[in-house]
């Protein structure tokens, strides 16, 4: 969930005194923009605690048009050579996360793995595929830099192809 | 054709994804295990069949796309912001070995996408 675009333009003029926006270009860094605005201005606003980073995900099932049930999806991180379990969620009915899965000192820097059980999720819709299926448990890997961005983790799947992106 | 093969695309130059390196394991005991490393070639295939029809078998497997290695080499793609995407990893089975599986993967720092292709 991003801050509706009239908070995020309020913040934006606020901050043309204190030329934070010039230093920091780009739509990926409009939730640290805010974050620091808020910060410089020395309050918290619901606006800026919306726009905190944080980690979120959408999975759209391209082969129903929609999502029409929850998929589980366990989300691990790299320590060494071997990704650690960190959390299992399941999403709500649309595919989304229900708000954020990572938020302030639980979101932390690094290597991480979403690993979708998108074979659970067709065979619990009584979708015919073959055995086993194509694909049953997807793996998106990502790099989180930056912990006060939001990373919105958006996943196109169906049982036989998935585009993954960081959207917003 | 059976077996398996790959083509690795750059989506944000819409060329092939030359010089990339992938490691490709099958699923054996509940571990995976690197059968070889390949690099593809000036089209963004490999020169060779990932796996050849009288190989492949019923089972998991894995290709593993070194799609940062690959963008940081790029000459003005580069960038300074630290990579979203890094190497990626495409599990799938095969259910029947007399099928072809070629596995298209579109790539850009922020993006990629894979499918069953023909």
């Amino acid at each position: 969930m991003k801050p509706p675009e009239s908070d995020r333009r309020s913040f934006l003029t606020a901050g043309a005194a204190l030329s934070l926006g010039a230093v920091l270009p780009g739509p990926a860094s409009a939730a640290s923009d805010a974050t620091v605005l808020a910060q410089a201005a020395g309050r918290s606003t619901p606006a800026a605690a919306a726009a905190a980073g944080r980690l979120t995900f959408h999975g759209s099932d391209v082969y129903h048009g929609l999502t029409i049930g929850t998929m589980r999806v366990d989300v691990s991180m790299l320590e060494g050579n071997a990704y650690r379990l960190l959390k299992t969620f399941d999403t709500a009915k649309d595919g989304r996360s229900d708000g954020a899965w990572f938020e302030g000192p639980t979101f932390k820097p690094g290597r991480y793995e979403l690993l979708m059980h998108v074979g659970d999720y067709y065979a619990s819709l009584g979708a015919k595929l073959p055995s086993p299926p194509f694909l049953t448990q997807v793996p998106l890997r990502f790099n989180v830099a930056d912990v006060a961005q939001h990373y919105h983790i958006g996943v196109w799947f169906g049982p036989w192809s998935y585009t993954y992106y960081r959207g917003s | 054709m059976a077996g398996i093969s790959v083509h690795a695309l750059n989506a944000v130059t819409g060329k092939p994804g030359a010089g990339m390196r992938i490691d490709f394991s099958v699923l054996e005991g509940g571990s995976w295990r690197l059968v070889k490393s390949v690099r593809t070639n000036a089209g963004g295939r490999t020169d060779e069949m990932i796996l050849k029809p009288e190989d492949t078998k019923v089972g998991q497997y894995e290709l593993l796309f070194y799609v940062d290695e690959y963008f940081a080499k790029q000459k003005g793609l580069a960038s300074s912001a630290p990579a979203f995407i890094e190497k990626v990893p495409v599990r799938f089975s095969v259910f029947d070995a007399t099928q072809a599986f070629h596995l298209p993967v579109l790539c850009t720092p922020w993006s990629c996408s894979i499918c069953r292709g023909s």
